[in-house]
């Protein structure tokens, strides 16, 4: 679903990502872990498109963004760490606006059971700036997957929720991983993310320094011992840099 | 305590302006500057420095105020600050608040400083601001070189006006609290303050009915006056005798005094008249660092007020930045499969007055329909048609050359939304096209409506070669151009914003102007009248030697409806090109890399 193969992302002479390889597969997570500046959010968006990469390729469901972004587009959704809205249009008017731009033939039919999982339904017919955060990251979500992306990029999805809303969160990514899609999500606090991620990949100033299942990395940076918490691994792995 | 604030203030002072010396090392906001600063230096300085020349060349002499009408002219000036301050008392209806910034508020609200520390501070620093619109102030009055004096003693006494009425305002802010919390409800001051107003203006009629009913000077028929001077003479006695009635020359004082060294003719008249004054102000300063009251809350209320509304200005968003944000239908059924792009129209419009809708442009068409034919039947309204042309060609030209910088509901808004808009399944060109939609579709309403108005009105006798099919077909070919000239003019601000954002964004924020964003806008206007005129020459060449050639053979109109096409093809091939070029830009674009400091 998710390939990408030696992607580099540099900024003038500054390297924000390098070499970084990784295939995610149908009802996959994969956490995205690092300390802050590892380079999440810039290999995100570049996977996303938003942003070219310098080098390296990404195919999203078989189609690659650089060569085909239009196709590789209609298969993802983007979550930004902030919820990006538009100021002047009411939950449901966002949702028409999405529902045409991805030519999602009777969204209504579609967004109503949406609404109501996310629990905003009641929150229709207001703005952005009527709602709360969490309410404002919802809306968000409700629009990535109106078209049910067969991929999904949520940066930091759970920053900023209280534990109610980590809790529905979680729900929402692994029912939508359990549905078969392919999923990244980035966190800097690894153990925010071991009831949700298959996987993770621990990037560290833009390199990857391990991958694999939960259990594969927790047994490289264990060394043995039993019981380590994963919090305990991230520290090893990323060392104490954390700036 | 104070110096730490004080360092603050410095500080940040220090790193503003290095800051922007820093962004002067790139190209774009260097040549900014060097423009912002030539158009300043023409418009500015130089009508300074032309006004204080003026009398050494001799040429024409500078109207001097006549030393009797001085003292007049200071009292109006007294008045006009007495009614600023009468309003300042009536016009609050919170809790005082001082302008603090969050940062200021998160860093010196919990820091063990007193009350009154925190008022000095925000008084000095209100200085800077003072001063600095004092200085602008005294250059753009640099003509006025009629009240004499010179152009430090109008600065500081700018400085002095201004300073106290800041004191004034604190100090009214800080009463009204007090009075709040004693359980006097705005409306209720309000009424009481007016109460008083009456009160005075009543004692004051009073007293001039007695002193009007006592023989005045003759000649209260000003038409006689032989000379504007003996007539600004009578008048200002008039004046004066009015102003010097009652109780009102000892409201005026302390005004009168604040004005003193402001209207200081020369060096003597300045210092005794700067002591006074300094009196009046230190009378403020006093009453209002004394007058203390709890102020935090309410500051903290306007703070992130303000936050909010410079974060909606900066994203270009200013339903949101006036406060007015409601729910409002769509402006158009939105079907949910079609194209693409016209969801951005739908979206774009929602983000702005609601009168930009479908239904404006045919209401309006019918109302110029029925006011014309009801101008044009009556042959005592004929006479007024040739209005509705002038009033049509003026409304066209504003549309057409500032229209493209006042409608900005296109990417110039919308580029906050970047990431979002970049994950769409659509090519850069499709999501430049649809936001410029928006703009495009109201300046071509506008358009579209001055052109009916000039289609029915505009057939001048001496225009014999316009005949009703030739005006039919003109304003036929031009209802599909229009649009694609708008376009074009709107390619160059949608592009300016996506290569240089940070000149936008600047733009946008208010408190960040400067010289180089003045600059910056008049680059802009020029660039986007330099690429029209480009643009559209090849199009009015082509069209000129195709009715030209043509008109003999098959005659003007069909002639007419051939160059329109011609027109319309080579524009919608450049405003394709731009709009190829602009998407790949966009697809370019990284907003993270661009507002970066
Ligand atoms: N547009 C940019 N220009 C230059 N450097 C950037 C840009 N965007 C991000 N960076 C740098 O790249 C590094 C990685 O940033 P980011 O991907 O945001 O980290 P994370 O999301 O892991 O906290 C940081 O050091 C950041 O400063
Ligand atoms: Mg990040």
């Amino acid at each position: 679903m998710i390939e990408v193969s030696g992607l580099s992302k540099r900024y003038g002479d500054f390297t924000a990502v390098r070499d970084l390889s990784f295939t995610v597969g149908p009802g996959e997570v994969l956490g995205l872990v690092g300390p802050n500046g590892a380079g999440k959010t810039t290999s995100l968006r570049c996977l996303a498109g938003i942003i070219p990469a310098t080098a390296g390729t990404c195919r999203i469901a078989g189609h690659d963004i650089t060569a085909d972004p239009v196709a590789a587009k209609r298969a993802l959704a983007f979550f930004p760490d902030e919820p990006r809205l538009f100021d002047y249009l009411t939950v449901r008017q966002h949702l028409a606006f999405v529902a045409r731009i991805y030519g999602v033939g009777d969204h209504e039919a579609l967004a109503e059971p949406l609404l109501v999982e996310l629990e905003i339904a009641d929150k229709a017919d207001q703005l952005p700036g009527e709602l709360s955060r969490g309410m404002k990251q919802k809306l968000a979500i409700a629009c990535g997957l109106l078209h049910s992306p067969q991929v999904m990029f949520f940066d930091e999805p759970l920053t900023g929720l209280d534990p109610l809303g980590i809790r529905r969160m979680k729900d929402s990514i692994l029912k939508r991983a359990h549905a078969g899609a392919a999923i990244v999500l980035s966190s800097h606090l690894l153990h925010l993310l071991e009831e949700v991620c298959s996987h993770v990949l621990i990037l560290k100033k833009g390199e990857k320094i391990a991958d694999g299942t939960l259990a594969d990395v927790s047994a490289r940076f264990s060394k043995g011992e039993a019981n380590v918490s994963l919090e305990e691994i991230f520290l090893r792995a990323t060392g104490d840099s954390e700036t | 305590m104070i110096g730490a604030l004080l360092y603050l203030r410095l500080t940040s002072l220090k790193n503003l302006v290095l800051s922007r010396v820093r962004r002067l090392r790139q190209p774009k906001y260097l040549v900014g500057a060097l423009v912002g600063a030539v158009y300043f230096y023409f418009v500015v300085f130089q009508r300074a420095v032309h006004a204080g020349r003026l009398p050494a060349a001799g040429t024409r002499h500078p109207a001097v105020l006549p030393a009797d009408l001085l003292p007049t002219l200071v009292t109006l000036g007294a008045l006009v600050l007495l009614v600023i301050a009468t309003l300042s008392w009536i016009l609050p209806d919170g809790r005082a608040g001082l302008t603090f910034t969050e940062a200021e508020i998160a860093f010196l609200f919990p820091a063990p400083v007193r009350r009154r520390t925190l008022i000095y501070y925000k008084l000095v620093n209100s200085q800077f601001a003072i001063l600095f619109t004092a200085a602008l102030i005294t250059l753009l009055t640099g003509s006025w070189s009629f009240l004499g004096g010179s152009a430090l003693y109008h600065l500081l006494g700018w400085w002095l006006i201004l300073a106290t009425l800041n004191l004034h305002f604190m100090g009214a802010s800080f009463v009204i609290t007090r009075l709040m919390d004693n359980g006097i409800t705005p409306w209720r001051r309000r009424l009481i303050i007016l109460g008083l107003i009456v009160l005075v203006a009543g004692v004051m009629l009073a007293w001039l009915g007695r002193d009007l009913r006592a023989p005045t000077a003759p000649g209260t028929d000003l038409a006689t006056f032989q000379s504007t001077s003996a007539y600004l003479r009578a008048l200002a006695g008039r004046v004066n005798a009015v102003l010097a009635s009652g109780p009102l020359p000892w409201l005026l004082l302390p005004a009168k005094l604040v004005l003193g060294p402001f209207f200081a003719p020369n060096g003597p008249a300045f210092l005794s008249a700067l002591g006074p004054a300094l009196l009046v102000f230190a009378a403020h300063l006093l009453w209002v660092v004394r007058f203390e009251v709890s102020f935090e809350d309410a500051s903290i209320a306007k703070s992130e007020k303000r936050a909010a509304r410079v974060a909606a200005v900066r994203e270009g968003n200013w339903r949101a930045a006036r406060g007015a944000l409601k729910a409002r239908p769509g402006p158009f059924r939105l079907a949910s499969t079609g194209r693409p792009e016209l969801a951005f129209l739908w979206k774009n419009l929602l983000s702005t007055f609601p009168v930009f809708r479908p239904r404006t442009l045919a209401i309006g068409a019918v109302l110029i329909i029925a006011g014309y034919r009801w101008v044009a039947r009556d042959p005592d309204y004929r006479d007024f048609l040739p209005a509705f042309t002038v009033v049509a060609f003026i409304t066209a030209g504003y549309t057409l050359f500032l229209g493209p910088q006042l409608a900005r509901q296109d990417l110039r808004s919308d580029l906050g939304n970047s990431d979002i808009l970049k994950t769409y399944p659509l090519h850069g060109w499709q999501v430049v096209l649809g936001e410029m939609l928006t703009p495009i579709a109201i300046l071509s309403g506008v358009l579209w409506l001055a052109l009916l108005t000039l289609l029915l009105a505009f057939h001048p006798q001496s225009l014999t070669w316009l005949t009703a099919p030739v005006r039919f077909t003109l304003a036929a070919g031009l209802v599909p151009v229009l649009p694609l000239v708008c376009a074009l003019q709107l390619l160059v601000p949608n592009a300016a914003a996506l290569l240089f954002p940070a000149w936008v964004q600047t733009m946008r924020n208010r408190s960040e102007r400067g010289i180089e964003v003045v600059g910056q806008r008049i680059i802009f206007l020029a660039g986007q009248l330099l690429v029209v005129a480009l643009a559209l020459l090849p199009a009015a060449l082509g069209a000129g030697l195709l009715i030209f050639a043509t008109q003999w053979l098959i005659g003007p109109v069909a002639a007419i409806a051939f160059a329109s096409v011609a027109v319309l093809v080579i524009l919608a091939a450049e405003v394709g090109c731009g709009l190829w070029w602009l998407g790949q830009r966009f697809e370019a674009f990284d907003l993270s890399a661009e507002l970066r400091p």
